[in-house]
């Protein structure tokens, strides 16, 4: 009986190529990918062939078929340049799904960053650019606020508030919920409140982790039974599922049956009236300043995430690797900005990807196996290797 | 002037297989001593495929060794040290490189060692009317130096490249590599040392007779060409310090970083390069995050052939702050591309190399102002590299050679 908001996240971060040190202040030196080898093309294709073409067409048959299907993706700027570049099919079925209006384009930061952490001239620059990057292919206009992996603080709230953002979504995070349900809707912590939805995780993780895994006491999950679960809530809740677009087959491969899952559990949901799919811009327009007024604050004054069994941002920041490499790469803003050469900028921007530094994470034991799954390297200190010849790189180009 | 001595000389490696530098020094020392008439035969663990002409080489590997002996082994059963960069092999089943070797339980190494000694000394009777004297290079080849020396009674010599002491975490080596090199010291009629430093540590450290014990340095074969150097090779922006070793305690990497550290608070753009592999890589990326010197610091990993010559003809200062080298090989070949470098004085080297800068390794102060004053100073940065290649020109494999010559003699002489 609850409504459902259900968002995906598309995102594909440029890895650094295998760059060496005798690449240090070659003329035009690509940190990304070279004439001979792209890896992120490589990876782009596979997962396009594995998960973008195959779930956009699914997602675009459950908009034909159900009249009350709808959805939100979060599109990370440096996900359109590779699309464009690399699959082009790809930007053109998200465009034809944006156009029958059931699907929402959330706001976030161009270049997938944790610039809400470290700079926020930067962090208002990329939604600037994200904006007009969703506008350019889209023509439409976000008004509810995603941040980098659902980073989110009390600070951080008010900044997307400053920038006219009608909603926020996040994770619910136990420490700061106080055993409340994370299925209502909540107020930010802040001068300009704003309403915010939280990620149902056990239930988004559910398809997004336990789907395939055949330990799980639930495996093989059926439709039925997830409907189940879902109906537990009552009406005027929000069972927010919120996960990573590759989860449908990429994470969990074709032959784990989540396509059909997805397809039968949406088909079973919808089947009776009461129930109904929500995308964020549907609930935070209904809701005028003296509704927000009057929910529930939710008190967040330290940054969290949806990463890792922590859901803070110590993916990103934990160990020392990775906070010096984030302070130099912030430190050189100004200088970078100062030069207003295009290239430099370009690559300045590309190293604030936070890939980057997840790849750089040291945490090991059911976290470090997620962030292996992703890494393009062997170990965390091959990232931070490379990562730094980058940063010598770039700096070459300032004395 | 006496016959040239015929020798039997045990060795382990040989270029181009894990020509690590005991491999290069083999193959220096043997070219220069045949071209004063010695006679070598020279044992090797495996079958060596290069042609060789100078000497004799012999396969003396047990049939045991390789694929469960099915295999013929065409490199050492397994690599004993630490060059000045980790060798680029195929790795064999059954060859293992120090670090892994230290992992190996003891009795396989003890098995190993064995069985060469077995193999040697059984090849080494046979053709004992060939030979006068034994040679045997550090301590895998002292077992079957002894032996030989047991089954023919001619005199032997062992040469002694590196101790347990400087390639373990300083004292923390292995107590049969440690026996093994205390036997083959007391066993040998005369013992060279590659250094004044190596001597002491065989007197100190392994109470052996200082009159035993003939110090050689070794040699290094001049440059075939002119080192192409400048900054157009990579980083020409900012002055480049280059290490080059294996990343373990006794090459002193971590001082390394202590010193970036100090100089670019003096002069921000200088770029440091850490070139090599070990142990202690991870601690090290660590502690250059620490400090902030993520952009200051670089880490090339393992490099050889055209990456190291370009690193070094790109370099504007070499250091090397070892805590224990008993020679240090690498540091001549900088010297040899005409940059100026920087030694602890706890190494081999620096006993010859007059005109490069020694320095205590713990000194981080005065490494980092010679840094300074070297990429500061231009014409101090010349006198240095002009002293050392005065240097250079004394440090031949023939001099080397000539002096190993007169030990064979005297120990002839002497038995």
């Amino acid at each position: 009986m609850p409504k459902i908001c259900f968002y995906l996240h598309l995102h594909q971060p440029h890895r650094l190529r295998d760059i060496s040190i005798f690449d240090v202040g070659k003329p035009g030196a690509n940190y990304f990918y070279s004439d001979q080898k792209d890896d992120n093309r490589e990876i782009f294709l596979k997962v396009a062939h594995k998960s973008y073409l195959p779930m956009l067409s699914l997602l675009n048959q459950l908009i034909n078929e159900h009249e009350g299907f709808n959805c939100a993706f979060s599109i990370s700027g440096v996900f359109l340049e590779q699309a464009e570049k690399y699959v082009p099919e790809v930007l053109e079925l998200i465009q034809r799904l944006v156009k029958t209006g059931k699907v929402e384009i959330l706001a976030e930061t161009y270049y997938h960053s944790l610039a809400s952490l470290y700079s926020p001239t930067e962090f208002l620059e990329e939604v600037k650019q994200h904006e007009a990057a969703i506008q350019h292919w889209f023509e439409v206009k976000p008004s509810s606020f995603r941040n980098t992996e659902l980073i989110y603080s009390n600070h951080i709230a008010q900044m997307v508030a400053k920038m006219g953002y009608q909603g926020m979504l996040t994770e619910a995070v136990d420490r700061y919920m106080g055993g409340r349900q994370k299925t209502k809707l909540y107020s930010s912590y802040a001068e300009n409140k704003l309403p915010l939805l939280l990620k149902h995780a056990p239930l988004s993780d559910d398809i997004a982790f336990r789907f395939s895994n055949r330990q799980w006491q639930w495996h093989p999950l059926s439709a039925e039974r997830y409907l189940d679960w879902v109906e537990l809530y009552p009406e005027n809740d929000y069972v927010n599922l919120f996960m990573d677009f590759e989860t449908f087959g990429e994470h969990q491969w074709e032959d784990t049956g989540i396509f059909e899952f997805f397809r039968v559990f949406v088909a079973r949901f919808l089947q009776k009236e009461w129930n109904s799919f929500v995308t964020p811009e549907m609930v935070f327009s209904q809701l005028k300043p003296p509704d927000v007024a009057k929910l529930p604050v939710y008190d967040v004054p330290e940054p969290i995430s949806w990463a890792d069994i922590d859901r803070d941002t110590t993916a990103w920041t934990e160990n020392e690797l990775q906070q010096d490499t984030l302070r130099l790469i912030y430190s050189l803003e100004k200088k970078v900005k100062q030069t207003g050469n295009q290239e430099l900028l370009n690559k300045w921007k590309n190293l604030l990807i936070s890939d980057h530094f997840y790849y750089m994470c040291t945490k090991w034991s059911a976290d470090g196996d997620v962030h292996a799954y992703f890494s393009p390297y062997e170990t965390p200190y091959e990232a931070y290797r490379s990562y730094c010849i980058a940063l010598a790189d770039l700096q070459e180009n300032l004395i | 002037m006496s016959q040239p001595a015929q020798v039997m000389m045990i060795g382990w490696e040989y270029p181009p297989h894990n020509s690590g530098g005991l491999g290069v020094a083999c193959h220096g020392l043997t070219k220069a001593l045949a071209s004063q008439k010695t006679q070598i035969h020279f044992t090797l663990p495996y079958l060596h495929t290069d042609k060789v002409s100078h000497m004799k080489l012999l396969q003396c590997s047990d049939d045991s060794w390789g694929a469960e002996g099915l295999e013929t082994l065409y490199q050492p059963p397994f690599s004993v040290y630490d060059t000045t960069l980790e060798t680029l092999q195929v790795r064999k089943s059954g060859d293992l490189d120090q670090y892994a070797l230290r992992t190996l339980p003891r009795s396989e190494l003890e098995t190993k060692v064995g069985q060469y000694a077995k193999v040697v000394a059984s090849a080494g009777r046979k053709m004992k009317n060939k030979y006068q004297v034994i040679h045997a290079h550090d301590w895998m080849s002292f077992p079957a130096g002894i032996k030989l020396k047991q089954k023919t009674g001619k005199p032997l010599i062992t040469h002694v490249h590196s101790t347990e002491y400087d390639r373990s975490g300083l004292g923390s080596g292995s107590s049969y590599i440690e026996h093994t090199e205390y036997l083959g010291i007391n066993a040998a009629d005369k013992v060279i040392a590659v250094s004044h430093y190596t001597k002491s540590i065989l007197v100190q450290k392994y109470g052996i007779n200082p009159n035993k014990v003939a110090v050689v340095h070794n040699g290094i074969d001049p440059l075939p060409f002119y080192p192409d150097r400048g900054r157009h090779h990579f980083a020409g922006k900012r002055p480049l310090v280059a290490f080059m070793g294996r990343l373990t305690l006794h090459k002193g990497a971590d001082y390394f970083l202590k010193v970036a550290k100090k100089v670019v608070e003096e002069v921000p753009e200088v770029l440091f390069v850490v070139a090599g592999s070990g142990d202690m890589y991870h601690e090290l990326l660590f502690q250059t995050a620490r400090e902030g010197l993520s952009a200051s610091v670089l880490f090339s990993g393992f490099i050889r052939d055209v990456q190291k010559e370009k690193l070094l003809n790109r370099a504007d200062v070499f250091m090397m702050p070892s805590i224990s080298e008993p020679f240090g090989l690498v540091a001549l070949e900088a010297a040899q591309r005409h940059i100026p470098v920087i030694i602890s004085k706890n190494t081999g080297v620096s006993e010859v190399m007059t005109g490069s800068l020694a320095i205590d390794f713990w000194d981080v102060d005065r490494m980092a102002a010679a840094v300074v004053k070297l990429v500061t100073d231009q014409e101090f940065a010349q006198q240095v590299r002009d002293g050392q290649l005065q240097n250079l020109d004394h440090l031949t494999w023939d001099e080397a050679a000539g002096k190993v010559n007169q030990l064979y003699q005297q120990t002839l002489a002497e038995t």
